[in-house]
């Protein structure tokens, strides 16, 4: 584990009688590029809120590099960066102007701002729109700007609560790339979603998060071999001795009878495959179908919540 | 600094707000300029329960000077006028311009005295000879104005204020005439050409009737016996007539007596001594000289609640004289401007400064509208996150709010002056301290509606109606001094009213009162302050 630039101990918040977050704890190294995962109303962007000091917690403790964080930390907030859910731009400014803007707050000035500004506003390809009111943009424009806003300053640790929301795939994938290089350049990246393939795609450590709690939270490959592969093979005819000496393959955890077919179960499809395939062979037996079912992450989301992500 | 980067990005996002533009700057000007040109020329004008008398004065005055009266005869009328309560004297400069206010139906009615008005007030006379011809004024209506060089020009759409204004100057001419008639009427009681006339008259008043000769019996005894003690008479005697019959004259006189009273008391014998004798004999110069002033002072005596030598109406009626009232007398200014816009006129000094109060406070749209879009739009979250203080956030957002309405103040003042005419006083530097304390309150007001307001909607329904309620209440819809004093000491509660206070202390006053004016910036200034603590308590920048 790289230096741990978050770590989130016991944190707890409620709205009334609602307990949005029951006691969270986890912590980000830095030059993480971190999932949060979980449905709408799992506590995600609470999370982000009292980590990015946008809200404190009722209880527990927040520590950003090193030293205890909340909203009177005033000087820690300049290391971070927020891209929030909703869009967070002044849509009576210009992308140049909002830039300036944020660039402002955070303390850059003078040439090195315009540089700044400039740089952003080519990383997010809205250069030729620089001067144009960001009223008048697309929903992707508008998240790229959102995007830009929220790195103007470099910030070494970078929040993204639902980043792709409602935008078009080139503005996603657009999105995707910059918050890969943000991140191959060093900065931290706390990414949430409750797109699957989104965080599965970009994210080498995954929390997952429902119902205010953290459920899981580790590398993909780790939480993917929380669960079991499958194999179903379809026999042209039923070959004896088969079921029996699938059993004592190495890797098949269990084999059992489906229809016309067998399933195995196994920790590692890719390598049962092969062995699979030759034992039918010595057999003379006939595949005529083979089913793969690897673990994937939205497996290990409802194996953990009981339910799909999109419930 | 952080505050001056939120204050210049509110002041780019408000200078590119239409919607603000429009309310703060726009309305505020048309309204004016409608009502501008709406509204009658009296609106403005400090409310004066009193009957206006315009007046023109022509008159030269009397040629030599007299004792009475001491000035000219339009000025004594005038004076009686403004000593009346209830009436305020307006002194238009010339016939030609009280002819136009007539005819353009602006004044109901003109008084105007003639040149000659003085002289021929002085002609008026009970007499019907003296020098110069005396003029009889009086009718069956009262004074025939013509007859004593006063001419009312009246608008004939306006009677019944024509005639109570005409009902006026009769009653003024018939207090001013009949005492200064009367009085030079007495003076003539008794003169010697009174006297002369009535002897003149009781000459031909023959015969002298008995009973008169037999009343002057005692005067005639005691004529004789005064003479016949006199030793001068006695020596005249004795001279005229000898010793002997001046001592026999003498000794019979008690006799003598005697008989002449007998004689004044027998009526057949006075008849016929009588007969050629007239009462206007007996009035010699020398009687008519002695009597004359005893005649006067006895009617005087006998009609003792009045003193007739006294000429004026007061001393007439022995009652104390009223002095005239010189606020009572106010110069005509033409108050309606001038132009398409009437630039100029006295209500836009009054229009301006009202609108000017009122739309400030409309500032509270604008900025509750500002404060909205930055929870709409998430940025106010984002500013939550950014390394920024909650004081520096509303700061941000105060300062310019405040640049915003303090250039809506200087802008609505400088259109007034340019559009409208209307002057910025004496004390233009305490004007703009009152545009700035003005600000103050309206900001701090409006910082604290958006403190409550969620939505657009709210901002809307809460900035307008309170706005309205407070420029209602305050008296910028109208003017104040139309105000029961109750409702207008009441209205205190509302900054405006401190404001349109001070406003009209600078703008309608030639001698502004320093004191109020930074009372009223005072308050202001705390207002402003007290809205800025409710707001900054009530603020939620969650």
């Amino acid at each position: 584990m790289p230096e741990q630039i978050l770590e989130v101990t016991d944190v707890r918040k409620r709205f009334g009688d609602l307990a949005a977050l029951g006691g969270v704890t986890l912590a980000v190294g830095a030059g993480e590029l971190f999932g949060l995962l979980g449905p709408n109303g799992a506590g995600k962007t609470t999370l982000i809120s009292i980590l990015s000091g946008l809200t404190d917690a009722d209880g527990g403790e927040v520590k950003l590099f090193g030293q205890p964080f909340n909203r009177a930390a005033r000087d820690l907030r300049r290391l971070v960066g927020i891209g929030t859910q909703d869009l967070a731009i002044y849509p009576d400014l210009t992308p140049r102007e909002n830039l300036r803007f944020f660039g402002k707050l955070y303390g850059l000035g003078g040439k090195s701002l315009e540089s700044r500004v400039d740089a952003v506003l080519a990383e997010v390809g809205l250069t030729e729109r620089a001067n144009d009111r960001a009223g008048t943009f697309s929903g992707g424009m508008k998240r790229r700007l959102n995007l830009a806003a929220a790195v103007v300053h470099e910030p070494k640790l970078l929040f993204l609560d639902e980043p792709t929301t409602g935008v078009d795939p080139q503005s996603r994938n657009h999105i995707f790339r910059q918050v890969k290089a943000l991140n191959a350049a060093g900065v931290t990246v706390i990414y949430t979603s409750h797109y699957m393939e989104e965080v599965q795609a970009l994210c080498k450590r995954i929390a997952v998060l429902d119902g205010g709690k953290l459920l899981a939270c580790d590398t993909l490959p780790n939480l993917l071999r929380t669960l079991d592969g499958r194999v179903r093979f379809t026999l042209a005819q039923p070959v004896a001795g088969f079921e029996e000496r699938l059993a004592k393959v190495p890797g098949a955890k269990q084999v059992k009878a489906l229809g016309g077919g067998i399933e195995v179960t196994t920790d590692s499809v890719p390598e049962l495959l092969p062995v699979v395939m030759t034992l039918a062979g010595e057999l003379g037996a006939t595949v005529t179908a083979i089913d793969p079912r690897e673990p994937t992450l939205e497996r290990v989301f409802l194996h953990l919540t009981g339910r799909e992500l999109r419930d | 600094m952080p505050i001056l980067t939120l204050a210049a990005k509110d002041l780019r996002l408000l200078l590119r707000d239409a919607r603000s533009a429009v309310i703060l700057l726009v309305t505020p000007l048309v309204l004016i300029l409608v009502l501008g040109m709406a509204l009658g020329e009296g609106f403005g004008e400090k409310p004066d329960d009193r009957l206006r008398i315009s007046v023109v004065n022509l008159d030269r005055g009397l040629s030599t000077k007299q004792p009475f009266p001491e000035k000219m005869w339009s000025e004594v009328v005038m004076d009686d006028l403004t000593a009346t309560a209830g009436i305020r004297l307006e002194l238009i400069t010339d016939r030609a311009e009280a002819e136009k206010l007539v005819a353009r139906n602006r004044r109901a009615a003109v008084i105007v005295f003639e040149p000659e008005f003085s002289e021929r007030m002085n002609r008026c006379s009970f007499l019907s000879q003296a020098t110069p011809p005396p003029i009889n004024p009086f009718d069956r209506d009262g004074v025939r104005t013509a007859e004593v060089g006063l001419t009312l020009l009246k608008d004939q759409t306006q009677p019944v204020t024509a005639s109570t204004i005409e009902q006026v100057a009769q009653v003024t001419l018939l207090r001013v005439l009949i005492p200064w008639m009367i009085g030079r009427a007495f003076e003539r009681v008794g003169d010697d050409a009174f006297m002369e006339s009535l002897a003149v008259k009781l000459k031909d008043a023959k015969p002298l009737p008995p009973a008169v000769l037999k009343e002057l019996d005692p005067v005639v005894q005691k004529l004789l016996d005064a003479l016949m003690r006199d030793p001068e008479f006695a020596a005249m005697m004795l001279k005229a007539v000898g010793f002997r019959d001046a001592g026999t004259i003498a000794g019979r006189s008690r006799e003598f007596k005697e008989v002449v009273s007998q004689a004044f008391n027998n009526p057949k014998l006075m008849a016929r001594v009588g007969r050629d004798i007239a009462f206007g004999e007996v009035m010699t110069p020398a009687v008519r000289a002695e009597v004359g002033p005893k005649v006067r002072d006895g009617v005087q005596e006998v009609l003792s609640n009045y003193d007739f030598k006294a000429k004026t109406w007061a001393g007439l009626n022995k009652d104390r004289a009223r002095s005239a009232n010189p606020d009572g007398v106010t110069e005509y200014r033409d108050t309606s401007g001038t132009g398409f816009l009437n630039r100029g006129a006295v209500r836009y000094q009054i229009l301006v400064p009202s609108y000017t109060v009122m739309f400030a406070f409309f500032l509270v749209l604008s900025v509750g509208w500002l404060f909205v879009a930055e929870r709409k739009h998430g940025t106010l979250a984002r500013l939550r996150a950014a390394p920024l203080a909650r004081g520096q956030i509303l700061m941000g957002k105060l300062l310019p709010c405040l640049a915003v309405s303090l250039a809506q103040g200087f802008f609505l003042l400088a259109a007034g002056w340019a559009l409208f005419g209307m002057t910025w006083g004496s004390r233009p530097d305490l004007l703009a301290a009152v545009v700035v304390c003005t600000s103050l309150a309206a900001v701090g007001l409006s910082v604290f509606v958006a403190s409550i307001a969620r939505t657009e909607t709210q901002v809307a329904v809460y900035g307008t109606l309170l706005v309205l309620v407070l420029g209602g209440v305050s008296g910028s819809l109208m003017p104040r001094d139309l105000m029961p004093e109750k409702m207008k000491a009441a209205s205190l509660a509302t900054p405006h009213a401190w404001a349109l206070d001070a406003y009209s202390q600078l703008l309608a006053n030639p001698v502004p009162d320093a004191a109020l004016i930074a009372t009223a910036c005072g308050v202001l200034a705390a207002f402003g302050a007290a809205f800025t603590a409710l707001a900054w308590w009530r603020m939620d920048l969650e």
